[in-house]
């Protein structure tokens, strides 16, 4: 059993894990409890799964425990505090979710690009999303959030 | 004698006739001086105001728990703001939890108003009764009960106790339609909020203390059976726990759900595969076209089509097909499963709440009533969790595990273990008169049984199938369809709209073939078809022609069907149609403009919906269900397909089995007209007309039909 210090969502962890190739999705809904991250595939075909590493969007699935430690993980819970962050009001604006459950990966793909000095535009966001696959097909919604996003809540 | 998948629906798996759910607390009344008013088990409300209402269908993106609650919400003239949902778990008070056919809001509409307007009718006397004041000078408005004269106002969590003491009215005064304010408008998912921040649990976050994670080694091939594995190799994967055997499967517990997969991995199970371990993709449609060498179980006949065949001036007849395809929803499999001290409890995604009780009673030898299922949020349902299969797995590994354990299946599990739906060929023939009348029409559809709802049984009662062709709602002289359903050897189930995909595919691009052949145009050609007496009834069917003919007039319209599709440089254009009547209810009608490119690439650039569900209960979903229905058959049209090889499903991830993606939507254009009367579903039938428009598109940009699906590029060069 290895020791690996991981920051997930502001708080700095100490996680315990027998093999370290434990891919960080299990880590995190299995070992931290913090469930919002998806399983959908295991392969990094579907995009639930998708976290923040050092503020980049990741599928948190492809990437080990070994390969997380010392990095800064933001998952959906901590995406914001009061559940107000652009991205998740633009969702809720457009009333995209059905099912609901590739939602997270999809919002914390989108926080990524949308933030920071040269937040991504419309096209970019929609083709990093054209990476994810939601089953209840929201697409059209989805398009419409991130146009809200991309407008600066101007829209 | 097995179980169709309507009887199936409509009675419950437990075969209780509930298709209204009654309100047993009816002329009683509630619990005299309460601090909590709780007249039926659909709602209460507590001294500060929160208001509960029980929603006892599954929620898996449909809007349910959002659509149920505007009903409850708007008889009761709760505040939207003050209500809070529960969902229900089966037993007296909730008959009938299963969840499918479309059926949650047009099963509840009327006994989900009364129990609102029994509630409001309370409270408003109970007010009435404080002031000592006429109840008729007393009106309900968002949670509270004002006085017209004084300008009184008592909010319902005042009135608790007075309204707890009153009788419950055996006949509520339901509102008129136009005096709602909730009902029929836009209101965003009543879950929003907690899928956005990841706190919405779905079946597979359930966390129970001291709960193990089990990954389960099953043969991959139906009939196949277990010969030898190696526990200690398991046992040597960090993490695991335990190796213990179920009925027809090794279970893997672990700390964590990684190690449980790893641990299965590792156990180098052998099994005898049986005799179904040769089966591949071309004998299942060598038996389908066996099969379709028969006439059928003849299901609806008008006038003698035989003879009106043979004596037409021109015939014309097609085999259609449509491919196996898998749920593939983005949750996989997995329920959450404690036995103990005689009792069970289960939180499972699943859509038969009341079956996955009565059957993990049946398999633990216990009464339904020591068996409690809490019904998770579903990520993604589309009729494969009508089955209990993964359920009364968790069940079997936690009575042996002897603590709670959480079954969850991989992704290339939830392929090999779905319950297909099968591959369908439907045969049609026409005959046009001299004039270029439609006189005569046959169709005959050959497919496996649905193994989900049990054994073949090859005098089952045919349910009004085939689906879409049984209730064809054109005017044609003389018409025979026939049914052929033989026993599937591998497993089967429901999929979304279930028969109607795959016949109304058929019927309605052999429609355009007919169209084509009588030099008519395929909007007109319908119209007139329509056009015939209007509702028209047979057997216990009523079909509104003119209501499709009216929603099929409007997309037509909407989609400027009268002026040629968009050319595109390099691309043949084309725009197609197609319109169907789900069950006698929903009415619906589609158009796609598409434009095929030289090496026969399909693109969809637009589809235009119009549908008539009767009374609109939330706008949002009835449109978001539409635009989900579209983009599903989008990906049934040009994508999906389920292989069998060497006896088992093919296709391990979304690598081989691809769906539609954002970068690939059509613009959606949705018209939901409002509809008189009771609301009619929308979950499964936006999904049958969107295959046979794209054809239709598709003949009419290159001239090609399209007979079978998915869409192959080659076919279109």
């Amino acid at each position: 059993m290895a020791s690996f210090s991981i920051t997930v969502n502001g708080r700095a962890q100490a996680v315990e894990a027998g093999n370290p190739e434990m891919p960080l999705l299990w880590v995190l809904r299995d070992t931290l409890g913090l469930t919002g991250t998806k399983y959908g595939c295991g392969a990094g075909a579907c995009g639930a799964c998708t976290v923040h590493v050092d503020g980049q969007a990741m599928r948190s699935c492809q990437v080990s425990i070994q390969a997380a430690a010392g990095r800064r993980i933001t998952t959906i819970e901590g995406l914001s505090e009061d559940g107000r962050h652009p991205c998740q009001l633009a969702w809720l604006a457009e009333d995209v979710a059905q099912c609901g459950y590739c939602q997270p990966g999809m919002i914390m793909t989108t926080a990524a690009l949308s933030a920071g000095k040269k937040p991504a535009g419309q096209e970019q966001i929609e083709a990093a999303l054209s990476a994810h696959i939601c089953r209840c097909g929201t697409y059209g919604r989805m398009q419409r959030a991130v146009g809200r996003i991309v407008a600066g809540g101007k829209s | 004698m097995s179980t169709t998948r309507r009887q199936f629906l409509k009675k419950g798996a437990l075969g209780a006739a509930a298709l209204t759910l009654p309100i047993p607390l009816f002329g009683q009344t509630a619990k005299p001086g309460a601090a909590r008013f709780a007249p039926s088990q659909w709602l209460r409300i507590d001294a500060d105001g929160r208001t509960v209402l029980v929603v006892a269908h599954s929620e898996m993106g449909q809007g349910v728990r959002t659509s149920l609650a505007m009903i409850l919400a708007e008889e009761l003239d709760a505040d939207w703001k003050s209500i809070v949902i529960e969902q229900a778990s089966p037993g007296p008070d909730y008959p009938n939890t299963g969840t499918g056919g479309s059926d949650s809001v047009a099963s509840s509409w009327k006994p989900l108003r009364e129990a609102g307007a029994a509630a409001r009718e309370m409270l408003v006397e109970a007010a009435a009764k404080k002031w000592a004041v006429p109840s008729s000078d007393c009106r309900a408005q968002m949670g509270a009960v004002v006085h017209s004269g004084s300008g009184r106002k008592a909010t319902y969590g005042e009135l608790v106790a007075l309204a707890s003491a009153l009788p419950i009215p055996k006949q509520p005064r339901l509102k008129e339609a136009k005096d709602f304010r909730l009902v029929g408008t836009r209101v965003p998912r009543i879950d929003g909020p907690g899928i956005v921040t990841g706190h919405a649990a779905y079946g597979i976050d359930t966390r129970v203390p001291g709960m193990l994670y089990a990954a389960v080694a099953v043969c991959p091939v139906k009939g196949g059976r277990l010969v030898r594995f190696d526990a200690a190799k398991a046992k040597a994967v960090a993490g695991v726990s335990d190796v213990v055997t179920i009925e027809g499967g090794v279970a893997v517990l672990a700390q964590d759900t990684f190690a449980a997969l790893s641990g299965r991995d590792a156990l180098g199970v052998i099994w005898d595969e049986g005799g179904n371990a040769k089966l591949t993709t071309e004998d299942l449609w060598s038996r389908i076209d066996r099969a379709a060498e028969k006439p059928g179980r003849s299901t609806r006949k008008s006038g003698d089509a035989g003879t009106a065949l043979a004596a037409a001036a021109t015939r014309l007849s097609a085999s259609y097909r449509t491919p196996f395809q898998a749920h593939a929803t983005l949750e996989p499999g997995n329920t959450t499963a404690r036995v103990e001290g005689g009792s069970c409890e289960i939180w499972s995604p699943t859509q038969s709440p009341d079956r996955v009780r009565k059957e993990a009673a049946k398999l633990l030898g216990i009464a339904p009533e020591k068996v409690t299922v809490h019904v998770t949020l579903i990520g993604g349902g589309f009729g494969r969790r009508l089955d209990a299969d993964y359920a009364l797995e968790a069940v079997a590994v936690a009575r042996v595990a002897k603590r709670p354990v959480q079954v969850v299946w991989s992704r290339s599990d939830d392929f090999l273990r779905d319950r297909v739906h099968p591959g369908a060929r439907v045969d049609l023939s026409a005959g046009l008169d001299a004039s270029g009348r439609l006189v005569a029409w046959t169709h005959t559809a050959t497919t496996f049984h649905l193994s989900m709802f049990g054994g073949y049984d090859a005098n089952e009662d045919p349910d009004g199938n085939p689906w879409g062709g049984y209730d064809n709602p054109y005017d044609i002289a003389n018409m025979a369809v026939g049914w052929n359903e033989i026993e599937s050897p591998i497993h089967t189930g429901a999929w979304r709209a279930v028969y109607y995909p795959a016949n109304v595919f058929a019927r309605e691009c052999f429609l355009d073939e007919v169209a084509v052949k009588a030099g008519k145009d395929p909007l007109a050609l319908r119209l007139a078809l329509l056009a015939g007496p209007s509702p028209f009834t047979f057997g216990k069917n009523s079909v509104d022609r003119a209501g499709l003919a009216r929603v099929l007039k409007l997309a037509a319209d909407k989609a400027g069907w009268a002026t040629p599709s968009a050319p595109r440089a390099g691309r043949r254009s084309g725009r197609g149609l197609a319109c169907n009547i789900y069950d006698g209810g929903t009415l619906i009608a589609q158009v796609a403009d598409v434009s095929v490119g030289a090496k026969g690439d399909v693109q969809v650039h637009r589809v235009v919906t119009a549908v008539d569900c009767g009374q609109i209960v939330n706008l949002s979903g009835v449109e978001g269900q539409v635009e989900s229905g579209v983009i599903w058959g989008l990906s049934y049209a040009l994508k999906g397909e389920v292989t069998i090889a060497a006896g088992r499903v093919a296709q391990t991830s979304f690598a081989d089995y691809p769906v539609l993606r954002l970068d690939e939507m059509p613009r959606l254009e949705t018209h939901a007209v409002p509809g008189n009367g009771a609301p009619h579903g929308m979950g499964e039938m936006p999904v049958p007309c969107v295959a046979p428009a794209v054809a239709n598109a598709i003949a009419a940009a290159t001239g090609k039909r399209v007979r079978q699906l998915p869409i192959r590029p080659a076919d279109l060069v």
